[in-house]
């Protein structure tokens, strides 16, 4: 990028809102230094910044927080890192209508807090519940325990306001909860990763606090039994807001206490007679199966465990290799994490597992063990063995973190198959030059 | 536009029913009659042919046989939808999916079903009852609707209110693409990758291709129900209801309301035990464990009476509850009571706004010398005004689409949407304007391009003529369709 273009982009922002050189390590991606940093301030500079990029023919990376930038390849080549950090601020929050509006770069934990002092919250709680944005969220179509109740963003973005790679200000959705004029532009914003358009404004579908929250943990002895508790859970009348399944291992990581073994934290919440009816029922249930330890954890307790179940990956190991999330169907949940940490321990790995176990979403793992650095090759045989065992089973993994010498060897995403026409036919429609996050998406795109 | 000289109409009709078989196919004019309009009895129009595919190969077949003669396809299910968004417009094919109507697969401990498209609603429910399980998603057609027809319109319904719309409960489709490729987009389990092309295709109105296979989630029935009746003398007492109950920090499974106009109709037909001099009722239903469903009923009740109701009681038994929801279900048959015909809107509003636009509402149709009858999902803003007409009356159309442009442009000023479950289709192609900039809709043609190169694949809906983009016109004026001669409005 030549220095001509920096100006231009400098003068579309501020010189004060653009950074060069050295400065812009904190943005580097997978070793690539982006030839520049730039922090627009409102949505029209979004897309001055993105028309004057898509004329010269240069990447854009979107960035908010950065937490989930690593997932994907890296950039196929160095460009402008484009941080929402500055469009920050609540828009609209009509507590009577549920609804608020957001910009996209306000933080998880800000717009939480806001929501909160009226009563209300986003059901979504994906790990980096604080520090990830709003836009990144959507984006990464992150998601967390709750979702066993609440569902995705998918669930809750009734709304949407994306700059397009000709910079372009394109709204989709609304302001209402219910709304089918138009395609579903929402839906296509979630989980595309920044190939399709910049998010900067979103609309949310909100819920009222329930009155009482409480998390039950219960230690089974084998995984198996485990996966029958979440079994009799699902045929029940219970109604959980969360139904995480943990290995022994992952367990170990969040140290709640209790005896060793695999285990089952479920979210109870809504009104006193209700949290207090099933988590009677609960303990009960699960007694009936096999033998098993249940306790109840509350306030900050409470809080500090859901943190940590969505810290795993950094908590589980010392220094983690890799991890991999893999969709499944929730009933083959448990044989698949016993299988995993089979397969991990064949490679000579130790493995963690914690699973979203009532809708199949299962987050493995792989530490380095006690030698301390493993050979790019050993991860990379043990992930292809899992990528195989959850395929086998009629699955999909993505692997969500990795370094690059491994991720050169084990693909980030599965072949994306007969979709994949259409997919790079709405990418080549609304990013004909192929300037947002070139390379880094399924398939290539 | 179509034109086919009779031997190729013989010729097309014959190679059809090769590939269907005999009984399949409709050609002649008073046999596609019948699939010239859908709910929405305003538009008209006629296809050359009408099928009825069996199998996924079979609409494959169609379509590309479609693709090859440059011939316009549109799928269609029940007919039961509400703007126009199946018909023919342009002549061609009609592919209906009636036929294709099995439950292939059910997977209770997974919770997911795997139907065609021509499954009427409420039968995946029966289906799946004795288990213990149902298909959320309820429209009040669901006696009739099939889940292809919810698949193209994203159908909601009144329990959407706390259970989401069809989108939120399907899980992946097999479709026919517009050049006739069979493909699977998401699948059973969660988080496909790439772009959520499911996502995209529900609620496009039969501008992707034609779903034949859906695979959808499955909930175990409530433990516990309790309904509750709220009636007020005043419908802004109403309106502010719904308002207090979520300022509670309640979210009821539906919150449904119906005006003193729909009270008679509904009580004329089916003596449901609605109070006839109430200016407006509210039903509002909760669900699920029992523990602590009569804190949430009495949360409701006095929520109800702080608003201002006359008159507040919970449903005594099933039988009680279900009257009630056959009053609010069946309340669109049950205008033919008191009027001839009714043009029924589908806007949606913030419901903090309820009181004021209700008022707009019956101030537009009292200008245009108009009757108007409201039935709605309170709950999520969801209005239905009904406008009562008598189409004999010389010029009362032009007057009732004139007082529904106006009631739209409201929905829209306040923030709202043009369409909360019915679709755009034809009907409100060139309202759209009044919510989605130039820059919006051209994405949206930018998507369709990529879905739907051809155009052969359900055209003329969803977007607005070109006239409108630079108007956004709500006074009456024939659609582009109508102004070609291929469709009427009547």
């Amino acid at each position: 990028m030549d220095a001509e273009l920096i100006r231009r982009l400098a003068a579309l922002v501020g010189d004060r809102h653009v950074l060069t050189g050295v400065e812009c390590s904190p943005y580097v991606l997978e070793g690539r230094t982006p030839e520049a940093v730039v922090f627009p301030g409102t949505k029209e500079e979004v897309g001055r910044l993105l028309a004057a990029a898509d004329a010269a023919g240069i990447p854009v990376t979107p960035w908010g927080s950065g937490t989930r930038i690593a997932v994907g390849m890296p950039p196929a080549r160095p460009g402008l890192v484009l941080s929402l950090k500055r469009l920050d601020r609540m828009l609209e929050h009509e507590p009577g209508d549920l609804t608020a509006t957001a910009e996209a770069g306000m933080t998880l934990g800000a717009f939480q807090d806001a929501l909160g002092q009226r009563g209300q919250w986003l059901s979504l709680d994906p790990p980096h519940a604080r520090q990830g944005t709003l836009g990144g969220v959507l984006a990464s179509n992150a998601s967390g325990p709750r979702r066993h109740l609440y569902g995705t963003a998918r669930d809750l973005l009734i709304g949407l306001t994306m700059v397009l790679a000709d910079g372009s200000i394109v709204h989709g959705g609304g302001k209402v909860v219910k709304n089918v004029a138009g395609y579903d532009l929402p839906k296509l914003a979630i989980g595309s990763f920044g190939t399709l358009g910049v998010i900067v404004e979103a609309t949310f579908k909100l819920r009222p606090r329930p009155d009482t929250d409480r998390l039950i943990v219960a230690i089974f002895e084998r995984v198996k039994d485990a996966g029958q508790g979440v079994r009799a859970i699902m045929a029940s009348d219970l109604i959980p807001s969360a139904v995480e399944l943990l290995d022994a291992e992952a367990m170990r990581a969040l140290g709640l206490g209790g005896r060793e073994g695999p285990a089952l934290l479920v979210g109870l919440d809504g009104l006193p007679e209700q949290v207090a009816w099933q988590s009677v029922e609960l303990t009960r249930m699960l007694a009936a199966g096999a033998r098993v330890e249940t306790w109840a954890l509350d306030g900050a307790e409470r809080d500090g465990a859901w943190q940590a179940v969505g810290e795993l990956s950094r908590r589980a190991f010392p220094e983690a290799t890799a991890v991999m999330t893999w969709g499944v169907l929730p009933t083959q949940v448990a044989d698949l994490v016993e299988h995993g940490g089979d397969i991990a321990r064949r490679h000579g790995l130790p493995a963690a597992f914690a699973a979203h176990a009532g809708v199949g979403i299962i987050s493995a793992v792989l530490g380095s063990g006690a030698e301390g650095k493993i050979a790019a090759t050993t991860v990379a045989a043990t992930l292809g063995d899992w990528r195989a065992l959850v395929r086998d089973a009629g699955g999909h993994g993505m692997l969500e973190w990795a370094p690059l010498a491994v991720k050169e060897r084990v693909p980030v995403w599965e072949p994306p198959g007969a979709p994949f026409r259409i997919m790079q036919r709405i990418k080549a429609e609304l990013d004909p030059n192929g300037i947002l996050n070139p390379g880094r998406f399924v398939g290539g795109i | 536009m179509v034109s086919l000289s009779p031997e190729r109409k013989t010729a097309l009709r014959r190679e059809m029913e090769t590939l269907l078989g005999k009984g399949a196919v409709l050609s002649d004019p008073d046999e596609l009659l019948v699939y010239e309009s859908d709910g929405l009895t305003l538009f008209r129009a006629l296809a050359d042919f009408v099928t009825f595919p069996q199998t996924a190969e079979h609409v494959a077949a169609l379509v590309r046989l479609a693709n090859r003669e440059g011939m316009p396809f549109v799928a269609r299910g029940a007919g039961t939808g509400l703007s126009g968004g199946c018909l023919p417009a342009e002549g061609g094919l009609v592919i209906s999916l009636m036929r294709m109507n099995r439950v292939l697969e059910v997977d209770y401990a997974n919770q997911f079903a795997v139907v065609e498209p021509g499954l009427v609603n409420l039968h995946l429910s029966w289906a799946v009852g004795p288990n213990g399980f149902y298909y959320a998603p309820d429209p009040s057609s669901q006696q009739a609707c099939t889940i292809g027809g919810n698949i193209a319109n994203n159908s909601g319904g009144p329990h959407t209110l706390k259970y989401g719309v069809t989108t939120n409960h399907v899980l992946g489709l097999e479709v026919v693409l517009p050049d006739g490729e069979l493909m699977w987009i998401g699948g059973k389990t969660r988080d496909p990758q790439g772009y959520d092309l499911t996502g995209l295709f529900v609620g496009s109105e039969g501008t992707f291709g034609i779903a034949t296979k859906i695979i959808v989630r499955i909930l175990k029935k409530p433990q516990s129900v309790k309904t509750v009746l709220a009636v007020f003398d005043e419908v802004d007492h109403g309106s502010n209801a719904v308002s207090a109950i979520i300022a509670r920090g309640l979210v009821p499974a539906a919150m449904e309301m119906i005006d003193r106009l729909t009270i008679e109709a509904v009580e004329d037909a089916f003596g449901c035990g609605y109070p006839r001099d109430a200016a407006a009722a509210l039903l509002i239903e909760v669900d699920g464990i029992a523990a602590g469903m009569d804190e949430q009923a009495a949360r409701i009740m006095e929520a109800c009476r702080e608003a201002g109701a006359r008159d507040v009681r919970v449903a005594r038994d099933a039988e009680e509850r279900e009257l009630l929801w056959k009053g609010r279900k069946s309340a669109f048959g049950a205008y033919g009571r008191v009027s001839p015909a009714y043009m029924v809107m589908d806007g949606v509003i913030p419901r903090t706004k309820l009181p004021y636009v209700l008022r707009r509402v019956n101030e537009i149709t009292a200008a245009h010398g108009l009757r108007v009858g409201n039935v709605f999902h309170a709950g999520d803003g969801n209005l239905h005004p009904n406008i009562l007409y008598d189409p004999r009356e010389p010029g009362i159309e032009a007057r009732v689409l004139a007082a529904g442009g106006e009631i739209l442009k409201l929905c829209a000023e306040v923030g709202g949407s043009i369409s909360g479950e019915h679709g755009i289709g034809l009907e409100k192609a060139d309202y759209m304007p009044l919510i989605f900039s130039g820059a919006d809709i051209d994405c949206m043609r930018r998507l369709k391009h990529a879905f739907n190169p051809s155009g052969l694949c359900n055209p003329g809906k969803i977007f607005p003529s070109r006239k409108a983009c630079g108007e956004a016109g709500i006074a009456y004026r024939p659609h582009p369709i109508e102004e070609k001669g291929l469709a009427q409005r009547f």
